[in-house]
């Protein structure tokens, strides 16, 4: 590496003068001692040669400085790193993609159903969890959490403050006419309640009102304290806004950049902006996870990779793991290294797909027809072949295929959706069954040009506005399977291209004109909540929940019904689910078009490695070695 | 009109200018569509409830300022940016102060290191090639700088990392340091400066081929002067009348095009930036107006005014000081 190093510096020869210049780059370190040594002569001992036990992944979006929480950031490799900093939520999400109490964070819980319809979540952690700096963890820093993260404070320095919306005595807290939260109880030092109001139950997911994580209260409000009344918990001493601007936000010192003090199976070592790498080292303290399970990786480099040459860095060695490839090509020089012996991999689905989503409240895609006559219009199975390259396949309604009701009702499926195979006759029969008989004169429609069909006494044409993003390979394929078609039905199709936040702003009803459609991509959560996406009340399409803009009555009611289903009634659950389903299939307010197929690509160093939809490489992490 | 006159007069013009172009560039990014609120909270529109969602829109918009009519906006806009507030990163949620150094920065030494390896070469290239103007190595050297004139970066940028870094893997493909390498010390430069050397070569290459045919033109204009047949004619030296006599007079134009790569040291390369993943100020920009990250997206665009409307003042000096025929009063 020398000898290379030396040969860029002789092609380079003139840029020489100007190394002193490059000093002035900056490392965020959490680790005083090194900082500090780093700007004395001994640097120059220091090696950019890589550590064994270390393992290096490559991610290709974009990283901050933030290490917080997704409400700060949703950048999505930020996204997946707080998993890695901040463990002992209560609650969490198991392998198989289930909830559970995490019996290494949780000695025993209590829930009580209240005369008034709330419900009590009493919530006892264990002895002995420590933070990484090694004081002890109590149900004090759980309480913190919650209290700050709901606190106007919180709010003041731009937090959302919404950690507890569902307790009792959410919206006086947060207005601040009360210090104490009254849905929030320190019982005692190691355990915690929270009362849930009776307007947010019954729940499906209603075991996740019980999760807390805990926040270094010793880090954030050194000065401050949490005490307990009748009133419910309140945070006493030191805490303000101009408080937390310094030990949150602060970029050099905050604890959003510099989370010096952690939970997770690591903590942060240093990340470097300028140069897009983040580096973690095993945090000693850490307990396990909901398995007992601890990292045995000692050092894990997250860094920024390009999507061009990701699979060249992986073959170079100067990345060990791609995380979610997709797409032919990488996934095809990816599949040539591991047939060269190179690189070993892993595959599953993705919990998403990509789709068509239609404006159901405008015309003429307020039409159930109208949307299935497109769906009629597209072969969706030549489009996955010709945009994944045969790695991906179709979904025929709302789910995902790591679901567990996707799962268990594959046969179902196969026997009650439809499918929609291209069928323009199919298309044309619809039309005309929804009133699209005329021609551009009023006369029956004579077989060719576009259909016209005669609203409120005006002869209005069958055209579909798409609006589409710029330079996104789904908008061009469509571009070219959907018009020709939908011009043989008797459809026209409108294509207009703009940035992503325009097309947003025409899906929020937020922009002058609004679209018939748009193509998009849809992830499901782990508490995928369809009774808000398909909620008939404005509040949730006008908050972007029903971005469909459908107001459909059975859809409505089915998906209501959902979610007062008790979490551990699953027979109940899968029967409403598949309801739900074959009615989506039918009112199709999206057409779902790929879903990927993903594959994660490593050094054969990396041992046992095992992420799915729903085991993020964060969290597979703890399982994997390196040889 | 004295030299103080005069530069007082571009020093007004530079004021004036800058105020006019602040206040057409503020309200045509305001004027976009997209909502800045919307995409400074980013998913938390589908993970908040709808109302929790609006009041916390309502706060932010308070707090960031955006509800308030248009001219209001720009005034408070303008006396934060001349006090050295440059507002608030809807984008990194922070001051735009503390997320624009080290994109800066990185754009910077990419540039000042392309810079001279771009004038190292192609000043001596040109005058040797005017000199030896029609001969096989003039014609060798045209060919070779319209190629590399011609072909866009990002192929060259391609065909080096395919050459240079997977075939022959001297440089790395990608980044700003090796992985887990430490950011101090000797080490830490010269790891640095190994992964420059491949986007900076691949920068120099459309430089050298666009100046060295720069310089050419401007020398042959100049040996066919007078006064160059009179140097000659007077018996010195081929180097002093090339070097001296010619290359002095060339200058001119010279120093136009360097005056705009200085100034051009500034301003990232979206293409270099995105292939060989130097985090600089071309893909901030390009992220800032995608994201309607306007503090960032203005505070880079009002920085380039200056620079441009400083830089012209710059090169009128430095015209006086290559040519001193040349008089700011005039």
């Amino acid at each position: 590496m020398k000898l290379r190093k030396l040969l860029s510096l002789l092609l380079a020869g003139a840029m020489v003068f100007s190394l002193a210049s490059c000093q002035g780059q900056e490392t965020v370190t959490n680790n005083e001692s090194e900082a500090a040594s780093s700007d004395t002569a001994s640097s120059e001992a220091e090696s950019t040669e890589p550590t064994e036990n270390q393992l290096i992944i490559g991610t290709i979006t974009q990283m901050e400085s933030e290490f917080y929480d997704p409400s700060f950031s949703n950048a999505a490799t930020n996204y997946q790193m707080y998993d890695l900093l901040h463990g002992y939520t209560t609650v969490t999400a198991t392998k198989e993609g289930e909830y559970e109490y995490d019996p290494t964070v949780v000695a025993s819980h209590e829930e009580t159903e209240n005369e008034d319809g709330t419900k009590t979540y009493t919530v006892t952690i264990n002895d002995g969890l420590v933070w990484s700096d090694g004081t002890p963890i109590t149900a004090k820093d759980y309480v913190f959490a919650v209290l700050l993260e709901s606190s106007p404070e919180m709010a003041e320095i731009g937090y959302p403050s919404q950690a507890g919306y569902s307790l009792v005595g959410y919206d006086e807290y947060l207005e601040g006419s009360t210090e104490n939260f009254a849905g929030v109880h320190l019982v005692d030092d190691m355990t915690y309640s929270l009362t849930v109001k009776a307007s947010e139950l019954p729940y499906h997911y209603d075991i996740t009102y019980a999760s807390l994580w805990p926040r270094p209260m010793h880090v954030i409000a050194p000065d401050a304290d949490v005490e307990e009344s009748e009133a419910g918990a309140a945070i006493t001493g030191d805490f303000t806004s101009e408080l937390l601007e310094t030990t949150v936000n602060d970029p050099e010192t905050g604890y959003r950049a510099h989370p010096s003090v952690v939970s997770g199976p690591y903590t942060l070592e240093s990340f470097d902006v300028s140069a897009q790498q983040a580096v973690f080292k095993i945090n000693p303290e850490y307990a396990g996870d909901y398995r007992g399970v601890k990292p045995s990786i000692e050092t894990l480099i997250v860094k920024l990779v390009s999507s061009d040459t990701m699979m060249n860095e992986l073959e170079a060695g100067t990345v060990d793991l791609l995380v979610e490839t997709s797409g032919a090509d990488n996934i095809e020089a990816g599949l040539n290294l591991a047939d060269a012996g190179t690189v070993n991999y892993n595959t599953y689905y993705r919990n998403g797909y990509g789709k068509i989503a239609f404006d159901c409240s405008q015309f003429p895609t307020d039409s159930k027809n109208v949307r299935q006559a497109i769906a009629y219009c597209l072969d969706r199975n030549e489009f996955v072949r010709q945009y994944t390259g045969g790695y991906g396949t179709v979904v025929h309604s709302y789910y995902g295929l790591a679901q567990w009701e996707y799962e268990e009702s594959k046969d179902w499926i196969n026997e009650n959706l439809n499918t929609y195979e291209p069928n323009v006759d199919k298309a044309i029969e619809l039309l005309e069954a929804d009133g699209w008989t005329l021609g551009e004169d009023g006369q029956p429609y004579s077989g060719t040009g576009l259909r016209y069909k005669e609203v409120d006494g005006e002869l209005k044409p069958l055209v579909i506005e798409w609006a589409n993003t710029d330079g996104n390979p789904v908008s061009t394929l469509l571009a070219t399977m959907l018009p020709e078609s939908m011009e043989a039905a008797g459809m026209q199709l409108n294509a207009t291209t703009m940035d992503f936040p325009t097309l947003q702003n025409a899906m929020l009803h937020a922009s002058d004109k609004i679209y018939n459609m748009y193509n998009l991509a849809t992830g499901f959560a782990l508490a995928s909540s369809p009774w808000y996406y398909y909620s008939k009340d404005p509040v949730w399409m006008q908050g972007g929940y029903n971005s469909n803009w459908i107001a459909d009555d059975e859809l409505d009611a089915v998906t209501q019904e959902m979610k007062s289903i008790p979490f551990d009634d699953r027979e109940t659950w899968l029967t409403d689910w598949r309801e739900f389903i074959k009615l989506w299939n039918d009112r199709l307010p999206d057409i779902p078009l790929y879903s990927d197929e993903y594959y994660d690509f490593f050094a054969p160093k990396l041992q046992n490695w095992d992420a799915t939809p729903v085991w993020s490489w964060t969290r597979a992490v703890l399982d994997a070695s390196v040889e | 009109m004295g030299k103080g006159r005069y530069l007082l007069k571009r020093l007004l013009y530079i004021v004036f200018v800058f105020f006019i172009i602040s206040i057409l560039m503020f309200f045509i990014y305001k004027s976009m569509p997209g909502d800045p609120v919307d995409a400074m909270l980013g998913s938390l529109k589908t993970t908040m409830r709808p109302d929790a969602y609006q009041d916390l829109y309502n706060r932010t918009a308070e707090r960031l300022g955006v509800n308030e009519p248009l001219p209001v906006q720009y005034i408070k806009w303008i006396a934060s940016m001349l006090t050295g507030n440059f507002g608030y990163s809807t984008q990194y949620q922070r001051q735009v102060i503390d997320v624009i150094g080290a994109p800066m920065l990185n754009t910077i030494l990419l540039n000042v290191f392309t810079m001279v390896v771009v004038f190292v070469i192609s000043i001596p290239l040109g005058i040797v090639t005017a000199v030896r103007k029609n001969g096989v190595f003039d014609k060798t050297v045209q060919v070779v700088t319209i190629i590399g004139y011609s072909l866009p970066s990002f192929i060259i940028a391609l065909l080096a990392i395919f050459a240079f870094a997977v075939k022959i893997p001297l440089f790395p493909i990608s980044g700003v340091r090796s992985a887990g390498a430490d950011a101090g010390g000797l080490q830490g430069m010269l790891d640095m400066v190994w992964h420059m050397t491949l986007p900076v070569l691949v920068m120099s290459v459309s430089g050298i081929g666009g100046i060295t045919r720069y310089v050419r033109a401007s020398m042959i204009d100049v040996l066919r002067m007078d006064y160059i047949k009179t140097a000659r004619a007077k018996g010195l030296r081929e180097k002093t009348v090339i070097y001296v006599h010619a290359f002095r007079n060339a200058l001119i134009p010279i120093v136009t095009i360097t005056t705009w790569w200085i100034i051009g040291l500034f301003g990232g390369s979206v293409v270099i930036e995105s292939v060989f993943l130097w985090n600089g100020l071309g893909k901030m920009l390009i992220d800032g107006l995608m994201n309607r990250d306007f503090s960032i997206v203005l505070t880079m665009q009002m920085f380039y005014v200056l620079l441009s409307l400083a830089g012209n003042v710059l090169m009128d000096i430095a015209y006086t000081i290559v040519d001193p025929r040349v008089r700011l009063e005039n």
